[in-house]
C-alpha cells in the first residue's frame, strides 16, 4: 500500500490537474490594481491583449536566452508573467504588440526541442521594429550571429537575419516607407530646431 | 543583469513606494500558483491582490536581513488562506474525485482494488485533510506540496523548527490511521467474495 504522503502528494492539483501556465492577464490586472492602491492614483490599464498568434520557443538554457534576447534584440520581458518551475522558467517577451514565449525544451515539455538537441533549425521568428540600423548594430555589438546582412529588399522592407546562442533564427525588419517617413520627420526637427 | 536582492527593494519602497512593484513582478506568479493549489484559480485571482496589498502595508515587518521575499509572502498568504477554509475545502474535495477518476485510467493497482473502494479512498484522503487542524494542514500541505524544507517551513510560519516536526508527525499520523482503518473493510469484502 503507498504511504500516506505518496497518496497526498498524488492529490496535489497541479498533478490532477494539466499544468498550464498563468494567463498573464491576471498577473497584469492584479500588478495594475495594486500598484493603483499603493500610490494612490489610478493606473491606466497598461495590459495589451496577448496576440491570437504567438510562437513558444525551446531551449537547453532558457534563462541565458532571456538575458540574450532582451539584450541584442530589445525585447522587454512581462516580467510579471514570468513562471518559476523546477521544469524550467517560462517567460513572455514582447515588442511592439507582438509576444513571443521563451521556455525550456523537452520531452515532457510538450515535445519541443532547441535546435541544439535537433541539429536543425525548424523556426524563424519575424519581427518588425524601429531604427533597424541601430537595432543591427546593437545585435552585432551584443554577439548576435548575423546569417544575412543588412539590406534593402524589393518587397520595400529594410532587413536583416540572425542567429540566437541556440539557432533559432530571427528576422528583422523596418518597411522602408517608415525610415523615410521616421527620417523626414528628424530632418524637420532639426531645421526648425536650428531656426529657432 | 544582475538583480538587486529583494530586501533592497523593500528597503527602497519605504521612500518610493511605487517601487515595491518591482516585488509583485518577482513573485507574483509564484504565490498565484501557490494560492491556486489551494483554492479554485477563480478564487486564488482575488486572494493574490490581498497578500500583496498586506505585504506593502507591513513591509517595515520584513527583515532586510532576508535576501528573498518569497518565505515572508508564503507566510502571509499561508494567513490569508487560514481565513478561506470553506474554499480550501470545496478544492481538496474537488481534487478527491479528479485524482480518484485520474487513477482508476492511470493506475493498474488502482483498478485491482476496484473504482468504488479507489474512489472512498481518495474521498478519505481529502476529507482527512479538511478534518486537520489548521495549523497541521498548512504545515503539511507546505512540506508535501510546494516541497519546503522543516526550516523553510519554521520560517515562515514564525513558529520553532520543533513545532514544524510535531505538527507534520501528527499529521502523517493522523492520515494514517485514516487510510488503514479503511483497508481491513476492503480485505474483508474480498475474503467474503471468495467464499
Amino acid at each position: 500500500m503507498s504511504d500516506e504522503l505518496d497518496q497526498l502528494r498524488r492529490l496535489r492539483p497541479d498533478l490532477v490537474l494539466p499544468d498550464d501556465p498563468v494567463d498573464p492577464e491576471v498577473l497584469a490586472r492584479r500588478k495594475n490594481e495594486l500598484m493603483a492602491d499603493i500610490t494612490g492614483v489610478p493606473v491606466a490599464d497598461a495590459w495589451r491583449p496577448t496576440p491570437s498568434i504567438y510562437p513558444r520557443l525551446a531551449y537547453r538554457d532558457e534563462m541565458a536566452a532571456l538575458e540574450f534576447l532582451m539584450r541584442a534584440f530589445g525585447f522587454t520581458e512581462r516580467r510579471e508573467a514570468r513562471m518559476e518551475h523546477p521544469a524550467g522558467t517560462l517567460a513572455w517577451l514582447e515588442v511592439g504588440d507582438g509576444v513571443v514565449m521563451i521556455g525550456r525544451g523537452g520531452e515532457d515539455l510538450h515535445g519541443l526541442h532547441s535546435p541544439l538537441e535537433t541539429g536543425k533549425t525548424t523556426f524563424m521568428v519575424m519581427v518588425y521594429v524601429t531604427d533597424i540600423d541601430s537595432h543591427y548594430q546593437r545585435a552585432v555589438a551584443a554577439g548576435a550571429r548575423i546569417v544575412m546582412g543588412l539590406e534593402d529588399m524589393f518587397w520595400g522592407d529594410r532587413r536583416y537575419e540572425a542567429l540566437d546562442p541556440e539557432d533559432h533564427r530571427w528576422h528583422f525588419a523596418e518597411r522602408l516607407s517608415d525610415i523615410r517617413m521616421r527620417e523626414a520627420h528628424q530632418r524637420n526637427v532639426t531645421s526648425s530646431a536650428d531656426e529657432g | 543583469m544582475v538583480e538587486e536582492p529583494d530586501s533592497a527593494v523593500v528597503t527602497a519602497s519605504l521612500d518610493d513606494p511605487a517601487t515595491f512593484g518591482v516585488i509583485f513582478d518577482r513573485h507574483g506568479a509564484t504565490l498565484f500558483r501557490f494560492l491556486a493549489r489551494r483554492v479554485d484559480p477563480a478564487e486564488a485571482d482575488g486572494l493574490l491582490g490581498e497578500v500583496f496589498r498586506i505585504a506593502f502595508e507591513r513591509r517595515t515587518s520584513f527583515d532586510p536581513t532576508r535576501e528573498s521575499a518569497r518565505p515572508w509572502l508564503y507566510g502571509i498568504a499561508a494567513n490569508v488562506l487560514a481565513k478561506h477554509r470553506r474554499a480550501e475545502f470545496r478544492r481538496l474535495r474537488a481534487m478527491g474525485r479528479m485524482a480518484a477518476n485520474l487513477a482508476s485510467t492511470l493506475d493498474v493497482a488502482e483498478q485491482a482494488v476496484g473504482d468504488v473502494e479507489a474512489r472512498a479512498r481518495w474521498a478519505r484522503v481529502a476529507d482527512a485533510l479538511a478534518e486537520l487542524p489548521e495549523s497541521e494542514r498548512q504545515a503539511l500541505l507546505l512540506f508535501c506540496w510546494e516541497e519546503m524544507s522543516y526550516d523553510e517551513i519554521a520560517t515562515l510560519l514564525g513558529v520553532p523548527v520543533g513545532t514544524v516536526r510535531s505538527r507534520i508527525h501528527r499529521s502523517r499520523a493522523r492520515l494514517r490511521e485514516l487510510m488503514e482503518f479503511a483497508e481491513p473493510s476492503s480485505e474483508a469484502e474480498v475474503e467474503r467474495g471468495r467464499t
